[in-house]
Protein backbone atom coordinates (compact mmCIF):
# COMPACT_ATOMS: atom_id res chain seq x y z
CA UNK A 1 0.00 0.00 0.00
CA UNK A 2 2.73 2.28 0.51
CA UNK A 3 4.53 1.36 -2.00
CA UNK A 4 1.91 1.93 -4.23
CA UNK A 5 0.73 5.34 -2.71
CA UNK A 6 5.12 5.99 -3.09
CA UNK A 7 5.06 5.04 -6.70
CA UNK A 8 1.77 7.10 -7.20
CA UNK A 9 3.61 10.03 -5.97
CA UNK A 10 6.86 9.89 -7.48
CA UNK A 11 5.27 9.48 -10.79
CA UNK A 12 3.11 12.04 -10.33
CA UNK A 13 6.47 14.33 -9.27
CA UNK A 14 8.31 13.02 -12.88
CA UNK A 15 5.03 13.79 -14.57
CA UNK A 16 5.13 17.47 -13.02
CA UNK A 17 9.18 17.55 -13.52
CA UNK A 18 8.96 16.52 -17.26
CA UNK A 19 5.46 18.62 -18.16
CA UNK A 20 5.22 21.71 -15.62
CA UNK A 21 1.78 20.46 -14.93
CA UNK A 22 0.51 18.61 -12.40
CA UNK A 23 -1.39 15.50 -13.59
CA UNK A 24 -5.74 16.07 -13.30
CA UNK A 25 -7.12 14.64 -9.67
CA UNK A 26 -9.80 12.54 -10.79
CA UNK A 27 -11.85 9.82 -9.04
CA UNK A 28 -12.77 6.98 -10.63
CA UNK A 29 -16.57 7.70 -11.22
CA UNK A 30 -14.72 10.82 -13.35
CA UNK A 31 -15.96 13.72 -10.95
CA UNK A 32 -13.04 15.64 -10.29
CA UNK A 33 -11.23 15.91 -6.94
CA UNK A 34 -11.07 18.95 -5.07
CA UNK A 35 -9.65 20.10 -1.75
CA UNK A 36 -12.00 22.16 0.46
CA UNK A 37 -10.09 23.24 3.59
CA UNK A 38 -13.56 24.47 5.41
CA UNK A 39 -14.69 22.41 8.50
CA UNK A 40 -16.99 22.63 11.03
CA UNK A 41 -14.76 22.33 14.07
CA UNK A 42 -17.99 20.47 15.97
CA UNK A 43 -18.86 18.11 14.17
CA UNK A 44 -15.84 18.05 11.16
CA UNK A 45 -18.16 17.89 8.69
CA UNK A 46 -17.44 20.65 5.28
CA UNK A 47 -18.70 23.91 5.55
CA UNK A 48 -19.38 26.80 3.00
CA UNK A 49 -15.73 29.04 2.60
CA UNK A 50 -15.63 31.50 5.58
CA UNK A 51 -18.23 29.57 7.50
CA UNK A 52 -16.38 26.75 10.23
CA UNK A 53 -12.31 26.58 10.21
CA UNK A 54 -10.10 26.99 7.74
CA UNK A 55 -7.96 23.82 7.57
CA UNK A 56 -5.82 24.66 4.89
CA UNK A 57 -2.14 24.55 4.21
CA UNK A 58 -0.48 27.46 5.29
CA UNK A 59 2.89 28.54 6.51
CA UNK A 60 2.06 28.04 10.02
CA UNK A 61 0.70 24.83 9.11
CA UNK A 62 3.45 23.13 6.92
CA UNK A 63 5.40 24.08 10.57
CA UNK A 64 4.00 21.23 11.77
CA UNK A 65 0.52 21.86 13.09
CA UNK A 66 -1.25 18.91 14.72
CA UNK A 67 -4.66 20.04 13.65
CA UNK A 68 -3.82 20.63 9.88
CA UNK A 69 -4.25 17.69 7.45
CA UNK A 70 -1.76 19.06 4.92
CA UNK A 71 1.21 18.88 7.36
CA UNK A 72 2.84 16.12 6.16
CA UNK A 73 2.07 16.99 2.64
CA UNK A 74 4.14 20.62 3.17
CA UNK A 75 6.84 21.84 1.05
CA UNK A 76 6.08 18.45 -1.40
CA UNK A 77 4.38 18.23 -4.57
CA UNK A 78 0.43 17.29 -4.28
CA UNK A 79 -0.04 13.76 -3.45
CA UNK A 80 -3.19 12.60 -5.52
CA UNK A 81 -4.06 9.55 -3.55
CA UNK A 82 -4.76 11.96 -0.08
CA UNK A 83 -6.57 14.48 -2.40
CA UNK A 84 -8.55 11.16 -2.88
CA UNK A 85 -10.04 11.98 0.39
CA UNK A 86 -11.38 15.22 -0.08
CA UNK A 87 -14.06 14.50 -2.39
CA UNK A 88 -16.61 17.78 -2.33
CA UNK A 89 -18.48 16.50 -5.39
CA UNK A 90 -18.55 20.06 -6.86
CA UNK A 91 -17.08 21.60 -9.68
CA UNK A 92 -17.32 24.89 -8.01
CA UNK A 93 -14.53 26.88 -9.26
CA UNK A 94 -14.72 29.36 -6.14
CA UNK A 95 -13.71 26.65 -3.51
CA UNK A 96 -10.01 25.89 -4.97
CA UNK A 97 -8.26 27.63 -1.95
CA UNK A 98 -5.49 24.89 -1.71
CA UNK A 99 -1.93 24.93 -2.79
CA UNK A 100 -2.94 21.94 -4.62
CA UNK A 101 -3.68 22.34 -8.62
CA UNK A 102 -6.63 23.75 -10.01
CA UNK A 103 -9.34 21.62 -11.07
CA UNK A 104 -10.96 23.76 -13.55
CA UNK A 105 -9.99 21.30 -16.95
CA UNK A 106 -8.35 18.14 -17.78
CA UNK A 107 -5.14 20.51 -19.47
CA UNK A 108 -4.94 23.55 -17.61
CA UNK A 109 -1.72 24.13 -16.81
CA UNK A 110 -0.89 24.20 -12.73
CA UNK A 111 1.58 26.32 -11.32
CA UNK A 112 4.49 24.76 -9.18
CA UNK A 113 4.10 26.45 -5.97
CA UNK A 114 1.20 28.63 -6.49
CA UNK A 115 0.32 30.91 -3.63
CA UNK A 116 -1.89 29.65 -0.87
CA UNK A 117 -5.34 31.22 -1.08
CA UNK A 118 -5.79 33.25 1.94
CA UNK A 119 -9.86 32.96 2.86
CA UNK A 120 -10.23 36.67 2.68
CA UNK A 121 -9.99 36.62 -0.39
CA UNK A 122 -12.32 33.58 -0.98
CA UNK A 123 -14.99 35.52 1.56
CA UNK A 124 -14.41 38.60 -0.44
CA UNK A 125 -16.00 36.94 -3.34
CA UNK A 126 -19.05 35.01 -2.00
CA UNK A 127 -19.61 38.24 0.51
CA UNK A 128 -23.11 37.73 -0.60
CA UNK A 129 -23.71 34.39 0.89
CA UNK A 130 -21.36 34.50 3.66
CA UNK A 131 -22.95 34.56 7.23
CA UNK A 132 -22.66 37.62 9.32
CA UNK A 133 -19.93 37.52 11.52
CA UNK A 134 -21.64 38.94 14.23
CA UNK A 135 -24.58 36.19 14.10
CA UNK A 136 -21.57 33.24 14.19
CA UNK A 137 -19.71 35.21 17.18
CA UNK A 138 -22.98 35.06 19.06
CA UNK A 139 -23.53 31.27 17.96
CA UNK A 140 -19.84 30.41 19.21
CA UNK A 141 -20.80 31.96 22.58
CA UNK A 142 -23.94 29.64 22.74
CA UNK A 143 -22.22 26.84 21.87
CA UNK A 144 -19.09 27.47 24.36
CA UNK A 145 -21.38 27.86 27.24
CA UNK A 146 -23.44 24.80 26.06
CA UNK A 147 -20.35 22.59 25.93
CA UNK A 148 -18.79 23.72 28.84
CA UNK A 149 -22.48 23.03 30.84
CA UNK A 150 -22.53 19.50 28.89
CA UNK A 151 -18.98 18.41 30.27
CA UNK A 152 -19.94 20.06 33.55
CA UNK A 153 -23.62 17.73 34.30
CA UNK A 154 -21.41 14.65 32.93
CA UNK A 155 -18.74 15.16 35.52
CA UNK A 156 -21.67 15.88 38.34
CA UNK A 157 -23.71 13.18 37.43
CA UNK A 158 -20.02 10.82 37.13
CA UNK A 159 -19.49 12.14 40.67
CA UNK A 160 -22.89 10.83 42.17
CA UNK A 161 -23.21 7.55 40.09
CA UNK A 162 -20.38 6.37 39.52
CA UNK A 163 -18.14 3.79 42.36
CA UNK A 164 -15.29 5.72 44.02
CA UNK A 165 -13.28 3.95 42.95
CA UNK A 166 -13.84 4.11 39.31
CA UNK A 167 -14.05 7.52 39.49
CA UNK A 168 -10.23 7.46 41.23
CA UNK A 169 -8.95 5.28 38.19
CA UNK A 170 -10.96 7.33 35.74
CA UNK A 171 -9.24 10.78 37.08
CA UNK A 172 -5.75 8.88 36.98
CA UNK A 173 -5.87 8.09 33.53
CA UNK A 174 -7.24 11.67 32.40
CA UNK A 175 -4.06 12.78 34.58
CA UNK A 176 -1.97 10.49 32.99
CA UNK A 177 -3.52 11.71 29.63
CA UNK A 178 -2.65 14.66 30.60
CA UNK A 179 0.95 14.28 31.38
CA UNK A 180 1.44 12.49 28.17
CA UNK A 181 0.12 15.44 26.02
CA UNK A 182 2.18 17.80 28.18
CA UNK A 183 5.46 15.70 27.26
CA UNK A 184 4.40 15.62 24.12
CA UNK A 185 3.72 19.60 23.68
CA UNK A 186 7.44 19.72 25.75
CA UNK A 187 9.15 17.77 23.12
CA UNK A 188 8.12 19.92 20.20
CA UNK A 189 9.66 22.88 19.47
CA UNK A 190 8.66 26.50 21.12
CA UNK A 191 8.95 28.19 17.82
CA UNK A 192 6.49 25.39 16.13
CA UNK A 193 3.60 25.60 18.79
CA UNK A 194 3.79 29.63 18.60
CA UNK A 195 3.57 28.72 15.03
CA UNK A 196 0.77 26.68 15.62
CA UNK A 197 -1.04 28.72 18.23
CA UNK A 198 -0.68 32.07 15.38
CA UNK A 199 -2.22 30.05 12.57
CA UNK A 200 -5.07 28.99 14.84
CA UNK A 201 -5.81 32.61 15.85
CA UNK A 202 -5.50 33.63 12.33
CA UNK A 203 -7.61 30.71 10.72
CA UNK A 204 -10.08 30.90 13.49
CA UNK A 205 -13.72 32.38 12.56
CA UNK A 206 -15.87 34.37 14.22
CA UNK A 207 -17.38 30.94 15.39
CA UNK A 208 -14.51 30.06 16.29
CA UNK A 209 -13.64 32.62 18.48
CA UNK A 210 -17.23 33.09 20.14
CA UNK A 211 -16.93 29.43 20.63
CA UNK A 212 -13.83 30.38 22.93
CA UNK A 213 -15.45 33.14 24.53
CA UNK A 214 -17.86 30.95 25.53
CA UNK A 215 -16.14 28.47 26.72
CA UNK A 216 -13.94 30.49 29.32
CA UNK A 217 -16.70 32.26 30.45
CA UNK A 218 -18.25 29.35 31.29
CA UNK A 219 -15.34 27.77 32.97
CA UNK A 220 -14.99 31.36 34.77
CA UNK A 221 -18.17 31.15 35.89
CA UNK A 222 -18.12 27.70 37.17
CA UNK A 223 -14.97 28.35 39.29
CA UNK A 224 -16.57 31.13 41.10
CA UNK A 225 -19.98 29.58 41.41
CA UNK A 226 -19.23 26.62 42.90
CA UNK A 227 -17.80 28.64 45.95
CA UNK A 228 -20.75 30.46 46.24
CA UNK A 229 -23.36 27.57 45.82
CA UNK A 230 -21.38 25.33 48.12
CA UNK A 231 -21.23 28.00 50.70
CA UNK A 232 -25.03 28.53 50.28
CA UNK A 233 -25.49 24.32 50.77
CA UNK A 234 -23.32 24.02 53.79
CA UNK A 235 -24.91 27.18 55.38
CA UNK A 236 -28.50 25.34 55.10
CA UNK A 237 -27.31 21.96 56.05
CA UNK A 238 -26.36 23.34 58.91
CA UNK A 239 -29.13 25.01 59.76
CA UNK A 240 -30.86 21.76 59.10
CA UNK A 241 -28.73 19.93 61.70
CA UNK A 242 -28.62 22.77 64.10
CA UNK A 243 -30.14 21.83 66.95
CA UNK A 244 -31.22 23.58 70.47
CA UNK A 245 -28.31 23.50 72.21
CA UNK A 246 -28.61 23.39 75.99
CA UNK A 247 -28.30 26.45 78.08
CA UNK A 248 -26.50 26.55 81.02
CA UNK A 249 -26.33 29.16 84.24
CA UNK A 250 -23.35 31.20 84.90
CA UNK A 251 -22.26 29.34 88.04
CA UNK A 252 -23.64 30.66 90.81
CA UNK A 253 -20.50 31.72 92.45
CA UNK A 254 -21.30 32.84 96.21
CA UNK A 255 -18.66 34.91 98.46
CA UNK A 256 -18.31 34.37 102.06
CA UNK A 257 -16.38 36.05 104.69
CA UNK A 258 -13.05 34.71 105.50
CA UNK A 259 -10.41 36.45 108.61
CA UNK A 260 -7.65 34.09 108.26
CA UNK A 261 -4.80 35.70 109.03
CA UNK A 262 -0.97 35.38 108.48
CA UNK A 263 2.13 36.52 107.42
CA UNK A 264 3.56 33.36 105.92
CA UNK A 265 4.11 33.27 102.40
CA UNK A 266 1.21 30.63 101.58
CA UNK A 267 -1.20 33.58 102.78
CA UNK A 268 0.06 35.69 100.04
CA UNK A 269 -0.29 33.32 97.61
CA UNK A 270 -3.86 32.08 98.30
CA UNK A 271 -5.16 35.85 98.21
CA UNK A 272 -3.56 36.37 95.02
CA UNK A 273 -4.84 34.04 92.91
CA UNK A 274 -7.37 35.60 89.92
CA UNK A 275 -10.70 36.86 90.71
CA UNK A 276 -9.84 36.74 94.55
CA UNK A 277 -11.58 39.65 96.99
CA UNK A 278 -9.90 40.70 99.69
CA UNK A 279 -11.55 39.28 103.20
CA UNK A 280 -13.77 36.99 100.99
CA UNK A 281 -13.76 33.27 99.21
CA UNK A 282 -15.56 32.30 96.27
CA UNK A 283 -17.79 29.27 97.66
CA UNK A 284 -19.89 26.68 94.97
CA UNK A 285 -22.75 25.45 96.87
CA UNK A 286 -22.73 21.39 97.12
CA UNK A 287 -26.13 19.68 97.75
CA UNK A 288 -25.42 17.18 100.28
CA UNK A 289 -27.65 13.81 100.76
CA UNK A 290 -30.51 14.75 103.10
CA UNK A 291 -30.97 17.60 99.72
CA UNK A 292 -29.33 20.83 102.57
CA UNK A 293 -26.64 22.59 101.02
CA UNK A 294 -23.41 23.26 101.50
CA UNK A 295 -20.45 25.86 100.75
CA UNK A 296 -17.24 24.62 99.19
CA UNK A 297 -14.26 27.26 99.46
CA UNK A 298 -11.84 28.32 96.63
CA UNK A 299 -9.25 31.18 96.26
CA UNK A 300 -10.63 32.60 92.86
CA UNK A 301 -12.50 32.36 89.96
CA UNK A 302 -11.56 32.96 86.32
CA UNK A 303 -14.44 32.54 83.96
CA UNK A 304 -15.65 29.41 84.17
CA UNK A 305 -12.67 27.92 86.12
CA UNK A 306 -13.19 27.92 89.70
CA UNK A 307 -9.31 28.24 91.53
CA UNK A 308 -7.96 26.66 94.69
CA UNK A 309 -4.47 27.65 95.00
CA UNK A 310 -1.98 25.08 97.30
CA UNK A 311 1.00 26.04 98.93
CA UNK A 312 1.54 22.77 99.85
CA UNK A 313 0.04 19.33 98.83
CA UNK A 314 -0.97 17.11 101.77
CA UNK A 315 -2.26 13.48 101.57
CA UNK A 316 -4.41 13.89 105.17
CA UNK A 317 -7.51 12.47 104.98
CA UNK A 318 -9.66 15.65 105.22
CA UNK A 319 -7.17 17.00 102.54
CA UNK A 320 -8.60 14.14 100.51
CA UNK A 321 -11.93 14.73 101.58
CA UNK A 322 -11.70 18.24 100.75
CA UNK A 323 -11.02 16.86 96.74
CA UNK A 324 -13.49 14.65 96.73
CA UNK A 325 -15.85 17.43 97.44
CA UNK A 326 -14.44 19.81 95.15
CA UNK A 327 -14.99 17.30 92.29
CA UNK A 328 -18.67 16.71 93.53
CA UNK A 329 -19.55 20.35 93.46
CA UNK A 330 -17.66 21.19 90.43
CA UNK A 331 -19.92 18.31 88.52
CA UNK A 332 -22.96 19.67 89.92
CA UNK A 333 -22.48 23.14 88.24
CA UNK A 334 -20.75 21.52 85.23
CA UNK A 335 -17.72 23.49 85.67
CA UNK A 336 -13.60 22.45 85.90
CA UNK A 337 -11.42 23.49 88.77
CA UNK A 338 -7.93 24.18 88.98
CA UNK A 339 -5.60 23.90 91.60
CA UNK A 340 -2.49 26.61 91.33
CA UNK A 341 0.59 25.21 92.88
CA UNK A 342 3.94 27.45 93.32
CA UNK A 343 6.26 24.24 91.88
CA UNK A 344 6.99 20.81 90.39
CA UNK A 345 6.92 19.19 93.06
CA UNK A 346 3.80 20.12 94.56
CA UNK A 347 2.04 19.88 91.06
CA UNK A 348 3.63 16.05 90.73
CA UNK A 349 1.78 15.50 94.43
CA UNK A 350 -1.08 16.80 93.35
CA UNK A 351 -1.15 14.62 90.17
CA UNK A 352 -0.70 11.71 92.17
CA UNK A 353 -3.59 12.50 94.48
CA UNK A 354 -5.97 13.14 91.63
CA UNK A 355 -4.93 9.76 90.42
CA UNK A 356 -5.35 8.19 93.83
CA UNK A 357 -8.98 9.35 93.89
CA UNK A 358 -10.11 9.33 90.37
CA UNK A 359 -10.65 12.87 89.86
CA UNK A 360 -10.72 14.30 86.33
CA UNK A 361 -12.51 17.54 86.55
CA UNK A 362 -9.70 19.47 88.17
CA UNK A 363 -6.81 20.93 86.50
CA UNK A 364 -3.44 21.98 88.07
CA UNK A 365 -0.90 24.27 86.69
CA UNK A 366 2.05 25.34 88.37
CA UNK A 367 1.62 29.28 89.59
CA UNK A 368 5.16 30.78 90.32
CA UNK A 369 4.38 32.78 93.71
CA UNK B 1 13.26 16.14 125.04
CA UNK B 2 12.17 19.54 122.94
CA UNK B 3 11.28 17.21 119.86
CA UNK B 4 8.79 15.27 122.06
CA UNK B 5 7.07 18.43 123.60
CA UNK B 6 6.80 20.07 120.14
CA UNK B 7 5.68 17.17 118.66
CA UNK B 8 3.03 16.83 120.70
CA UNK B 9 1.49 19.92 119.93
CA UNK B 10 1.55 19.54 116.42
CA UNK B 11 -0.13 16.64 116.60
CA UNK B 12 -2.87 17.72 118.35
CA UNK B 13 -3.41 20.28 116.27
CA UNK B 14 -3.11 18.07 113.30
CA UNK B 15 -5.64 16.05 115.35
CA UNK B 16 -8.10 18.98 115.52
CA UNK B 17 -8.30 19.80 112.16
CA UNK B 18 -8.59 16.78 110.90
CA UNK B 19 -11.44 15.05 112.89
CA UNK B 20 -13.06 18.10 114.33
CA UNK B 21 -16.44 17.78 112.33
CA UNK B 22 -17.88 20.32 109.77
CA UNK B 23 -20.11 22.20 112.32
CA UNK B 24 -17.48 23.21 114.84
CA UNK B 25 -14.85 24.00 111.74
CA UNK B 26 -14.64 24.68 108.34
CA UNK B 27 -13.76 21.84 106.50
CA UNK B 28 -12.20 24.22 104.02
CA UNK B 29 -10.16 26.25 106.29
CA UNK B 30 -9.15 23.31 108.27
CA UNK B 31 -7.41 22.12 104.84
CA UNK B 32 -5.50 25.34 104.34
CA UNK B 33 -4.51 25.54 107.71
CA UNK B 34 -3.24 21.50 107.44
CA UNK B 35 -1.32 23.28 104.07
CA UNK B 36 0.16 26.19 106.57
CA UNK B 37 1.12 23.80 109.10
CA UNK B 38 2.87 21.36 106.50
CA UNK B 39 4.89 24.75 105.25
CA UNK B 40 6.03 25.34 108.20
CA UNK B 41 7.10 22.01 109.14
CA UNK B 42 9.45 21.91 105.79
CA UNK B 43 10.67 24.97 106.38
CA UNK B 44 12.05 23.42 109.79
CA UNK B 45 15.99 22.85 110.40
CA UNK B 46 16.57 19.20 108.97
CA UNK B 47 17.75 17.86 111.88
CA UNK B 48 15.47 18.84 114.32
CA UNK B 49 12.77 17.90 111.52
CA UNK B 50 14.37 13.97 111.62
CA UNK B 51 13.71 14.26 115.28
CA UNK B 52 10.24 15.15 114.79
CA UNK B 53 9.49 12.35 113.05
CA UNK B 54 10.90 9.91 114.97
CA UNK B 55 8.98 11.48 117.58
CA UNK B 56 5.98 11.14 116.02
CA UNK B 57 5.04 7.36 116.53
CA UNK B 58 6.16 7.61 120.16
CA UNK B 59 3.44 10.36 120.44
CA UNK B 60 1.07 8.94 118.27
CA UNK B 61 0.84 6.25 121.82
CA UNK B 62 -0.83 8.90 123.82
CA UNK B 63 -3.97 8.68 121.44
CA UNK B 64 -6.21 5.96 120.43
CA UNK B 65 -8.02 4.74 117.73
CA UNK B 66 -8.63 7.51 114.57
CA UNK B 67 -6.54 9.99 116.33
CA UNK B 68 -4.00 7.73 116.85
CA UNK B 69 -3.77 6.89 113.12
CA UNK B 70 -3.85 10.24 112.17
CA UNK B 71 -0.59 10.79 114.56
CA UNK B 72 1.32 8.56 112.73
CA UNK B 73 0.93 8.90 109.41
CA UNK B 74 1.75 12.81 110.16
CA UNK B 75 5.22 12.25 108.26
CA UNK B 76 3.30 10.42 105.39
CA UNK B 77 0.74 12.85 104.92
CA UNK B 78 2.83 15.95 105.12
CA UNK B 79 5.86 14.59 103.03
CA UNK B 80 8.60 14.57 106.00
CA UNK B 81 10.47 12.23 104.66
CA UNK B 82 10.19 13.37 101.15
CA UNK B 83 11.44 17.59 102.85
CA UNK B 84 14.39 15.26 104.28
CA UNK B 85 15.54 13.43 101.55
CA UNK B 86 15.21 16.74 98.99
CA UNK B 87 18.86 16.45 97.94
CA UNK B 88 19.16 12.53 97.84
CA UNK B 89 17.43 11.38 94.12
CA UNK B 90 17.85 7.99 95.03
CA UNK B 91 15.92 8.05 98.28
CA UNK B 92 13.41 10.07 96.62
CA UNK B 93 13.42 7.24 94.29
CA UNK B 94 12.47 4.90 96.95
CA UNK B 95 10.51 6.92 98.90
CA UNK B 96 8.30 7.67 96.07
CA UNK B 97 8.09 3.66 95.43
CA UNK B 98 6.84 2.97 99.03
CA UNK B 99 4.14 5.59 98.38
CA UNK B 100 2.97 3.75 95.11
CA UNK B 101 2.82 0.86 96.98
CA UNK B 102 1.28 1.91 99.75
CA UNK B 103 -1.47 3.16 97.62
Amino acid sequence: MNEASRGRKSSAFSWWLRTGRLPLAVSPDGLELKFNPWHDPADGRFTFAGAGRHYGASEADAAGGASSRTSDRAGAAPALGDRSKSQTGTRSKRKTSRAGPPASGAHRPVRPVPPPVQPKSTEEGQLGKQPNPVTEFVGGVGEGLYDVGKVTVAGLHAARTTNPATTVRSAGRGIAGMIDAAIAAEDTPARIQVSRAASAVANASARDIGRATGTVAGNVALAVAPGATLSKVAALRRLRMARPRTTYEPPQIGWVRETTRSKKSWKTYNDAAPGARAGQAPTLMRTMADGSKRPVKFDGIQGDYVIDRKWKVVDAPHARAQLLRQSQVLAEHRLIGTWEVPTLVEKNKALKLFKKMSVTNIHVKVVKP
Amino acid sequence: MIAMQVADIIAEYVVFLTLTDEDELNLDTAVKMTESLADHLEEMDKGFLRELVDTFPVVAEGYSGEAQEVVRNIAYNFYLEEALAAEDPVRLAELEALRDARD
